[in-house]
């Protein structure tokens, strides 16, 4: 690509931005409704709530519970989908289980995990944890079955143990397709950290997000969209940095972010 | 070809969902959780047949299906057209592509607020909520699918004399068909997902509200009804998928 082509390219989604705020401004005017900020009146009030402390306290919380979450759910699922994707047994083992609990909202346990463990910490880390889990065990299934036995019978001739061969050989081999797991868990990480914090309303995000709606205070609710939205355009565009360093041998893979899929 | 589903891999397989089940019953049996936090998985299994007959509890999953299929219907018609235009045409590509790569990380359930203030308590905003979750990996991706077709197998199709726009839906669209297909089937799971929390946040009706009302109402037994119900509806809509796919999907060599 030129010069020019690779500066356009940097700068179309910045345009993009730009270009849906504006929409949004000329779509508010045309309305004139009184629950429907400007897109200004929005950004405006942004710096309110990020100089207040407690605000800033409670977003700080919901990163941190949503970074052990997504941390621990990385963690227990990238073995436990390799193992899955290597052993026929593992497999029929875990496979029904996981189709049954797939399409269950996992902000939904929220109210019955609350029941047994409160409203605090473990009980939003838990759901963060669970709804992560999921797309990156399957991603790394999908990654570790598609990983050519050529290789792994290689590195048994080569003497290595099995233990061995899921570490050196299948693990990164899969890597591109594990990182695409992650990428999704990352969204799905913030969706539930919203919306635990919006069912046990006790602080974080999520809470303010609702409250502020509860009370009419819609510039609140329209900033806090705001803020919200560039958390995940921020995290998804530094975790793509990270992964396109991490598999820079891999084909080079679509710039669109295919990470539903 | 598709591997042969082995007996043992059945038996394997329904061990460690009996094994739940088991440890849930012995978990309220030997009294390590209170019947009124966990109720047995007897009573509940019983509570969700004798709830699916009352027409109440109907109605509330007819509510809920309205919502998921017409998002859901949404986003595959948006998804599939907006999917294959980025890919036919280089001008809406650089349009689609960063306007996606903007909305496609963003959280959406962050967008539920607006959208209720916008367009009211009522089926609307949650159905604008489940197509805007569902669009985006529809779109990608048949987006993905359209813009892998081999360019020989359109040279071809425009060798023999087929006119453009028919090359679209003869050639470029049924090649695209299994990552489509791939695409709705994680759609569809998401549907199901945020319907139910719409449903909790703001609702009258539908099977997340019946969660909501149980929850406030400390009814264990109820939380959990509504619960296994939407993740037998999203089993059951799963496999109707699968279904539309085989037949979809007949002749193509192993999908």
């Amino acid at each position: 690509m030129t010069q020019r082509g690779a500066l356009i390219a940097r700068a179309a989604p910045v345009l993009a931005c730009i270009g849906l705020l504006a929409l949004w401004q000329v779509a508010s005017l045309l309305l004139k409704n009184d629950s429907f900020p400007t897109a200004v009146e929005a950004i405006r009030a942004v710096p309110a709530i990020l100089g207040d402390k407690e605000a800033l306290i409670n977003i700080l919380a919901s990163l941190r519970r949503m970074a052990v979450g997504f941390g621990v759910a990385v963690a227990v699922s990238v073995p436990l989908g390799l193992l899955m994707g290597r052993s026929r047994q593992v497999q029929a083992f875990f496979n029904p289980l996981l189709m049954v609990i797939y399409p269950v909202p996992k902000a939904a346990l929220m109210p019955i995990i609350m029941l047994w463990l409160g409203v605090g910490d473990i009980a939003k880390t838990l759901v963060i944890f669970l709804g992560v889990s999921l797309p990156v065990i399957y991603h790394s299934f999908e990654g570790a079955k598609a990983v050519e036995e050529k290789m792994v019978w290689s590195g048994a001739a080569m003497g290595l143990s099995a233990a061995q061969r899921l570490v050196r050989i299948v693990m990164p081999a899969a890597l591109p397709e594990i990182l695409t797991g992650c990428r999704t868990g990352l969204v799905l990480a913030l969706i539930t950290m919203i919306t635990s914090e919006m069912i046990a309303r006790q602080s974080g995000a999520g809470n303010i997000l609702f409250n502020a709606l509860d009370m009419g205070q819609y510039d609140t609710v329209f900033a806090m969209i705001i803020i919200v939205g560039a958390m995940g355009i921020c995290l998804d565009a530094a975790f793509e940095r990270v992964r396109a360093r991490l598999v820079r041998w891999s084909e080079p893979q679509f710039d669109m972010p295919l990470s539903f899929s | 070809m598709r591997p042969r589903i082995l007996p043992t891999d059945v038996l394997l397989g329904t061990a460690p969902i009996a094994l739940v089940l088991a440890l849930w019953q012995g978990l309220v049996s030997f009294g390590f959780a209170p019947v009124t936090l966990l109720p047995p998985p007897g009573i509940v299994f019983g509570r969700l047949l004798q709830q699916l007959v009352t027409s109440t509890f109907q109605q509330e999953i007819v509510a809920t299906l309205i919502r998921l299929f017409g998002g859901f219907l949404i986003a595959v018609v948006f998804g599939v057209g907006i999917g294959i235009a980025a890919a036919a045409s280089p001008a809406i590509n650089s349009v689609v592509r960063p306007i996606v790569r903007v909305l496609a990380p963003l959280p959406k359930v962050a967008l539920y607020p607006a959208l209720l203030l916008l367009l009211g308590f009522n089926h609307e905003s949650k159905i604008t909520l489940v197509a805007a979750d569902a669009l985006f990996p529809i779109l990608l991706s048949t987006y993905f699918g359209a813009s892998t077709v081999e360019q020989k197998l359109i040279w071809s199709a425009m060798a023999a004399g087929t006119p453009r726009r028919e090359i679209l839906f003869k050639v470029v669209l049924p090649a695209a068909m299994p990552s489509i297909l791939t695409g709705c089937r994680i759609g569809l799971v998401i549907s199901c997902i945020v319907v139910f929390l719409a449903e909790m946040i703001t609702s009258t009706d539908g099977l997340g509200h019946v969660l909501v009302t149980a929850a406030r109402t400390f009814q264990a037994v109820d939380m959990f009804v509504p619960l296994i119900t939407i993740s037998l509806l999203g089993l059951i809509l799963n496999g109707l998928l699968q279904a539309v796919r085989s037949y979809l999907l007949r002749g193509f060599p192993e999908v």
